[in-house]
């Protein structure tokens, strides 16, 4: 087998294996409505860049590919295929200033208030502490999907979490409670 | 209780758990393996031009009928086309903002349900071409950044030929022009950062052997052609949320692209329209392709979408969102084009 059709397969599996998982993330980060098709057209260039770095990165691990998907996310808004995230960041900037702020914590649903908290927390901040509460990383996959070593991102996660910490206090609300 | 109260909360609010019906993991659905199969062939057909460089919009598919020899002299009839217009080539890039569409002053609207019986009328009589695998689509829509440094919005003009065969082989070609400058140079983001191209440089172009699609025509394959089903459709293909009138809109827009309906099938995309709360006439248009048309707005998240029909047939001619509040993050005001999509067949 030739190192093409070895690389191709490689891809193929992981592709196969990780595809909702790689949709998650980014429909995760979609805040608001998520449009189906948005959220596809992000995981197809997540994929593509994945291929196109397979001589330079063949395992195509999830953590990693996560890092990838973070990167496709990133600042720019460029063209008609990417206007939800646009609406999407529209509706956040709101948020971020007010506009939308639920009243107080105990008059909404948890999740609201957790986003709210977790929304006033600098980016790399969120960053972490959702890549660790919703996709599960540990550490050591931690630094590899923020591309950093691994007690790096311990460090990273930790003053994230004592910040969201802080930032639900501050709405009054304890980080204590027994779930629903 | 845990050792990591914040983490749990944060857990409990998990946006996208993963038993998600959209989401959760199960075996590749056929956009997604459709994806996977198109990366790979992409690249072993060009070698790794087209494949290296995979496009935004390369993944809106379409199928045709006709055989490829048909479709190679359509592309080339494009392209020729196309290269034509730089024989007056200028030296300023084609980039103003497009204006948004206005309805004729003193032009009534006409209400959706009549332009849903006269498209259901149409099928009814018969004839066209019946649905497509493919579409052909002439699309601005203005580039943005934000944060330090980001550039100012930019207009992207681009023309999309996409055609599918029988056999589950196509072609696509993506090409920088925009009709209402000719021979102007644009704009284009291919690649990466915005630069100036000429007037008809081709963007993308790939073909696809057989099989790369599953077969045209197979039953469950192409959009059905009453609203019901049609709702269904968009739905399951698309994820659509179709009592909500933006997401109706957007899976249109999507199916548009994939699909190029029939004289059914556009019915069946009228009466969904008819029944979509808050779409309302505007009033009769010109569109930026110089055809007659009839407009329909909804406002909503910032953004008012209109959707201009053919009100002989439904058809839709063009889709337009447009800024309702100054956004300054991306500098934008509020009348500013967002996108406009003009089927052109």
């Amino acid at each position: 087998m030739s190192t093409d059709e070895t690389q191709s397969q490689a891809f193929a599996a992981a592709y196969r294996e990780h595809y909702w998982a790689v949709s998650r993330y980014v429909a995760r980060r979609t805040a608001g409505r998520q449009a189906y098709d948005e959220v596809e057209e992000v995981v197809a260039e997540v994929f593509a860049v994945a291929w196109r770095r397979r001589a330079e990165h063949p395992s195509y691990s999830l953590p990693w590919l996560y890092g990838v998907a973070r990167n496709c996310m990133a600042n720019s808004v460029r063209g008609q295929g990417r206007r939800r995230r646009l609406l999407d960041r529209i509706g956040n900037h709101e948020t971020a200033h007010g506009t939308h702020l639920v009243p107080s914590p105990g008059t909404d649903a948890p999740g609201s208030w957790v986003h709210e908290a977790l929304g006033r927390l600098a980016a790399t901040d969120q960053e972490v502490l959702r890549l660790t509460a919703w996709e599960e990383l540990d550490v050591g996959e931690l630094a590899v999907a923020l591309g950093c070593g691994r007690s790096a991102a311990a460090m990273r996660l930790h003053r994230a979490r004592r910040r969201l910490r802080e930032q639900i206090d501050r709405m009054g609300m304890t980080v204590t409670q027994e779930g629903p | 209780m845990t050792d990591e109260p914040e983490l749990e909360l944060l857990r409990r609010a998990d946006p996208v758990p993963a038993g998600d019906p959209r989401w959760r993991d199960r075996p590749l659905d056929a956009r997604a393996e459709l994806g996977l199969r198109r990366l790979l062939a992409a690249e072993a057909a060009s070698e790794g031009a087209a494949a290296s460089a995979p496009r935004r919009t390369a993944r809106r598919l379409g199928g045709l009928v006709t055989g490829l020899a048909a479709v190679a002299a359509a592309v080339v009839a494009v392209v020729a086309v196309l290269v034509l217009v730089l024989t007056g080539t200028g030296t300023t890039p084609a980039v103003a903002a497009p204006v948004a569409l206005r309805p004729l002053a003193g032009s009534r609207g006409v209400p959706l349900a009549d332009v849903a019986g006269a498209a259901r009328e149409a099928a009814a009589r018969g004839g066209g071409t019946g649905t497509r695998r493919g579409s052909h689509v002439m699309m601005w829509s203005m580039g943005m950044e934000s944060g330090p440094g980001a550039r100012p919005p930019v207009i992207l003009p681009e023309e999309h030929l996409t055609r599918w065969n029988a056999d589950g082989g196509g072609t696509e070609l993506v090409v920088a022009t925009d009709p209402r400058h000719p021979g102007k140079p644009v704009i284009s983001d291919s690649g990466g950062a915005p630069r100036t191209v000429a007037d008809g440089a081709v963007l993308h172009r790939a073909a696809y052997p057989p099989g790369t699609l599953p077969p045209y025509g197979r039953s469950g394959t192409e959009p059905p052609d009453s609203a019901k089903e049609m709702r269904g459709y968009l739905s399951q293909v698309y994820g659509c949320a179709c009592a909500d009138t933006p997401a109706l809109l957007d899976a249109l827009t999507s199916l548009l692209h994939d699909w190029t309906p029939g004289l059914s099938g556009t019915a069946a995309v009228d009466e969904l329209l008819a029944a979509a709360p808050g779409l309302r006439p505007a009033g009769a248009v010109t569109d930026r392709l110089g055809r007659p048309g009839q407009a329909y707005v909804h406002d909503a998240d910032g953004l008012r979408r209109m959707i201009v029909l053919d009100p002989a047939d439904g058809r839709v001619l063009g889709i337009e969102e447009t800024f309702t509040r100054d956004q300054p993050e991306y500098r934008v005001r509020a009348g500013d084009v967002m996108s406009y999509q003009a089927w052109m067949d």
